[in-house]
């Protein structure tokens, strides 16, 4: 009973390092790991390092080591400025927008109605097709000279004659974001359902039996409940707000004037219109920093991982 | 007992009643709404690619056609077959219609093609380094598994703009620009962290003891996940193909900057291409607009259930 | 053949938890072994172990006279039975139940032929074709144990694999899986924190608190002779009675001493205690060894006033205050006592347990 049995600790210790367990989700997770490597850690780090010369693709034989160069003239830059501006005006509308919306269609959405699930299909339309089939039919909504928008407003006497929509400095950033949340609506939606349907049914009768009032109930047991999907959307929403780039892309190309002018945009005409490419990897390396910044809170603030 | 039975001084049953019907009509109110709000914009679209030229551009705009025609489906899914039509000889187009089709109107056909094949094969390997993947990072307690964890959860919040110009300069100096394998591999960029979240999210609720069980039975890590794991994650696995088959099929700005012709073209760019050329019909483009929609549209229908599942798992954990 | 042997096994989670500390076990071939305590005391650890779901962080488990401790689980001959059964949802029963034998590439004609003879004998011929969700618990529980039982292991693991039936069911099956046991004639490892499923399973119980044991021994040794006062509490319902006090010799007897209570201890507790006048004891009383008093010696009685009567069915627990000591005695349903009453009960002198108050261990075994 007493009979003892040598294991040389050394290789114990390795064996139990490499263990069965170990060596499986080291073959299982290989390939997941390459890919990444290769498609995502790769890039963002040559990114980075691209961002410290000056390459011009006009003159590709001249690449001079620039240090901070690039990102110092970023902070000088007028139009950079201006385009992190708008990226805010476009960002803070929509998002606001996206969550008063989301939050108006799931609290509809989780009332038991014959038509719910007819409604919870129809609502993923819009989730569901392309940003850039999505641009097009806003842009043929928003058209001067034929366009739904017009047409609507000119037969319901709003207007007398058409008007110029995206043409229009004031109102083109709106008019994009519109179009924006119209598509991002879907997903917070569901989001935020879930975090609606996760809501015991105890705590609304409990709510009930102590007298509460529909709006009482709504405040106070609905909206905290609501609090972690409510962030969550936000952030999210933010993240996507903040590097979309389609919309502008066919909708204005960042105009008229400067008024649509965002930051991705401006990345898009730094890197493939001026050919800049040092700098423009400096500034997605900015953006990508600010993305990384935010999802830090983001799961910090869920406090959650799987 | 003969006990009277004293009816309560407020009659509780008519507000009751009052109280049913208001809410049933705020809700019928309120769905009406939110389907009119998603659905009228696409409904226009629909409409206008059925219009003529000279009815499209009518003041106010016919809601519903007047005079419907399927020229415009006609046009695309003939395209190849005319001869091209170039700047020289495009009046000599229908005038009662008014429109003409553009050039790269032949070009629709073979971007749906790429997008497809673009597509499939995005699904495909991602389902390859997804499943096994996340089936480790569910059942298997290894060192390293939180670190795996947050690797992954990291890449997933990289803006694929930040990706544009490296991956531009690599693929350019690899000799892969305008080639479909380009945008396959630099799609996995942006569909492969969600997928393996979702695959995560659904291992993790399947039970720790059936993998146990099937330990025991005698499978090794590799059968245990195909022989038990994999028929009971078929959901998941849908929720999965679906996700990374429409990001594809609607990705945009990569597929902007490293395709050139129609070798590689996707529908979006494509369909991107007809909206910046002020001289093509708007019935025609709508058409085309229509084209690029119904697939998703019909994919997001059929399979609501897994596409509602799966977004919340990957959006939660992502 | 299967020895399952612990040397000095450790378990510490990847969070720092040291759920099992310095294990030594030695399980005998054949041998019913229950692993016996507390939720959270590291039983399921344990069987985790042997099956090699967990890996051993330090020590020596060994099968025979083979170190398993880095052998996966699906090279080991193991079954197992679980708690919640794990069946797979998308198996029949009778695929449930092959599917060991299919992983290890049996023939087919046997694993049919296995497959029904467990059926049989587990009465679940006619559920072969349904799927687990169409099953009751107890059907279910049935295709857990026959999926263990095809594959003729020679180490059999079951982990609380009665915790989810009704009362009347967990008894019945109790028997059934003693039966197994025998007619198998395999080493068995059971876990549970049911005390009595333990006594009437158990060749030999072992007795578990955060992740260390705290005695091992035959169900008699068990409960009979606790080596502490974790163990002596944790058998037996209601359970033990504790009243502190000191141990004083005199004449040539030993005496226990409270302040309202002396105890005249037999030759047979007094010869065990030579050289421990004066010590701090705790006295252990269980709950069943009492009587109404009858014209006994006063050194064998207690008296006190009672504070609750609770009939369980054939007895009754009587809820006794006794100088603030809270005493719950187990008595026969004619003695006819309310609260309030004083009663004086008589301790039967042979059966006492005896404690270091301050460390807990028996200064009898
Ligand atoms: N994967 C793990 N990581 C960290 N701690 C764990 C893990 N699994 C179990 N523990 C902890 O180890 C201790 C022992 O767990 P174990 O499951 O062995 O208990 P048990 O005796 O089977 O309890 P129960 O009767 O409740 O099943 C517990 O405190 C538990 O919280
Ligand atoms: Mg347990």
């Amino acid at each position: 009973m007493t009979d003892t049995v040598n294991i040389q600790p050394g290789r114990s210790r390795l064996r139990a390092a490499f263990g069965y367990e170990e060596r499986s989700a080291m073959i299982f997770l290989a390939p997941v790991m390459l890919v990444l490597m290769l498609v995502a850690v790769f890039p963002i780090l040559y990114s980075l390092y691209l961002s410290f010369f000056r390459i011009k693709l006009t003159r590709p034989n001249r690449t001079p080591f620039v240090w901070l160069d690039n990102y110092t003239d970023l902070f000088g830059n007028e139009l950079f400025w201006t385009s992190v501006a708008r990226t805010v005006v476009f960002s803070v509308v929509s998002v606001s927008a996206i969550a008063v919306i989301a939050l108006l269609v799931s609290l509809l959405l989780n009332q038991d109605f014959r038509f719910r699930r007819v409604l919870s299909t129809i609502i993923l339309v819009p989730w569901a097709i392309p940003y850039v089939a999505n641009a097009l039919m806003w842009k043929w909504i928003y058209d001067s000279g034929y366009g739904a928008l017009n047409g609507l407003l000119f037969q319901l006497d709003f207007i007398s004659r058409y008007m110029v929509f995206l043409g229009d400095q004031n109102k083109t950033i709106y008019l994009i974001a519109n179009a924006f949340v119209w598509k991002e609506v879907p997903l917070a939606t569901i989001l935020l359902l879930v975090s609606l349907k996760a809501i015991p049914s105890d705590l609304y009768a409990a709510a009930r039996v102590d007298g509460a009032t529909v709006w009482s109930r709504f405040v106070h047991v609905t909206l905290p409940a609501m609090k972690p999907g409510f962030l969550l959307v936000m952030i999210y929403e933010t993240m996507m707000a903040i590097r979309h780039f389609d919309l502008f892309f066919i909708l204005t190309e960042g105009g008229p004037g400067d008024a649509s002018h965002v930051l991705s945009w401006h990345i898009y005409v730094e890197t493939f219109r001026n050919l800049s490419f040092g700098s423009g990897a400096a500034m997605s390396y900015v953006l990508a920093l600010v993305t990384f910044a935010l999802s830090y809170i983001f799961i910090r603030t869920l406090g959650r991982r799987v | 007992m003969t006990d009277t039975i004293h009816k309560p001084a407020v009659d509780y049953r008519r507000r009751q009643k009052l109280a049913r019907i208001s809410r049933n009509l705020a809700i019928l109110i309120g769905a009406l709404v939110v389907a009119i709000y998603v659905l009228a914009p696409v409904a226009w679209l629909v409409s206008s690619s059925f219009q003529t030229e000279a009815e499209i551009v009518s003041v106010p705009p016919h809601w519903i056609p007047e005079d419907p025609t399927l020229r415009n489906f006609e046009a695309i899914f003939t395209a190849g077959n005319e001869e091209e039509i170039t700047y020289e000889n495009r009046s000599g187009q229908d005038p009662a219609s008014g429109g003409y089709i553009p050039s790269t109107a032949k070009n629709l056909l073979p971007a749906m093609w790429n997008s497809t094949v673009v597509a499939t094969l995005v699904v495909i390997l991602n389902l390859l380094v997804g499943v096994p993947a996340a089936y480790a990072l569910a059942k298997i307690r290894f060192m390293g598994r939180d670190a795996s964890i947050y690797f992954i959860l990291m890449t997933r919040v990289i803006p694929d703009i930040a990706l544009v110009v490296p991956f531009f300069l690599v693929i350019k100096n690899l000799g892969m620009l305008d080639s479909i394998w380009s945008l396959v591999l630099t799609y996995l960029a942006v569909t492969v962290p969600f997928t393996v979240f979702i695959l995560v999210q659904y291992f993790e609720g399947l039970p720790d003891e059936l993998d146990k069980a099937a330990r025991v039975d005698g499978c090794s890590r590799i059968q245990a996940l195909v022989r038990v794991f994999l028929p009971l994650s078929l959901p998941s696995l849908v929720a999965v193909v679906l996700f990374a088959f429409l990001t594809s099929w609607n990705e945009f700005l990569l597929a902007l900057m490293f395709t050139q012709t129609s070798a590689s073209q996707t529908l979006p760019i494509v369909l991107a291409a007809f909206t910046s050329d002020f001289t093509i019909s708007f019935s025609f483009i709508n058409a085309a607009g229509v084209l690029a929609i119904v697939p998703p549209i019909i994919v997001a229908v059929i399979f609501e259930r897994y596409i509602v599942s799966g977004l919340t798992a990957g959006a939660v954990k992502g | 053949m299967a020895r399952i042997r612990f040397n000095n096994v450790e378990k510490k989670y990847a969070n720092g938890f040291h759920a099992v500390q310095n294990l030594t076990l030695d399980i005998q071939d054949k041998e019913f072994l229950v692993l016996l305590g507390p939720s959270g005391c590291g039983k399921s650890t344990t069987l985790n172990m042997i099956a090699g779901l967990e890996d051993v962080s330090g020590g020596a488990l060994l099968f025979d006279d083979e170190l398993v401790n880095y052998t996966p689980p699906h090279k080991r001959d193991v079954a197992m039975v679980f708690q919640s059964y794990a069946l797979y949802p998308h198996k029949s029963v009778f695929d449930n139940i092959a599917f060991g034998l299919q992983m290890r590439k049996v023939d087919r004609a046997e694993i049919d032929k296995r497959v029904r003879e467990a059926a049989e004998k587990l009465e679940i011929t006619h559920l072969l074709d349904r799927r687990p969700s169409q099953l009751s618990g107890g059907q279910r529980q049935r295709v857990a144990l026959g999926r263990a039982m095809v594959r003729e292991p020679s180490v059999f693991l079951m982990d609380e694999p009665l915790s989810n039936l009704d009362a009347a069911l967990r008894i019945s099956m109790r028997a059934e899986i003693k039966e197994l046991h025998q007619s198998m004639q395999t080493t068995f490892v059971y876990v549970t924190h049911d005390q009595a499923e333990a006594l009437t399973l158990a060749d030999r119980i072992v007795v578990m608190k955060d992740g260390v044991v705290k005695q091992v021994g035959t169900p008699d040794d068990i409960y009979e002779r606790p080596e502490n006062t974790f163990v002596a509490s944790f058998l037996g319902s209601p359970p033990i009675n504790y009243i502190d006090g000191t141990l004083k010799f005199a004449g040539g007897g030993a005496q226990f001493l409270h302040e309202a209570l002396a105890l005249d201890l037999p030759e047979a507790i007094t010869a065990k205690l030579s050289g421990q006048d004066g010590r701090k004891v705790r006295l252990g009383i269980r709950a069943e060894d009492v009587d109404e008093a009858a014209a006994g010696g006063p050194g064998a009685t207690i008296h006190g006033k009672v504070n609750s009567v609770l009939p369980v069915g054939s007895d009754q627990f009587l809820g006794f205050d006794f100088y603030g000591n809270e005493l719950f005695f187990r008595v026969g349903k004619d003695l006819a006592h309310k609260v309030g009453d004083d009663v004086s009960l008589s301790v039967d002198l042979n059966r006492l347990h005896l404690f270091d108050k301050d460390s807990g261990a028996s200064l009898l075994w």
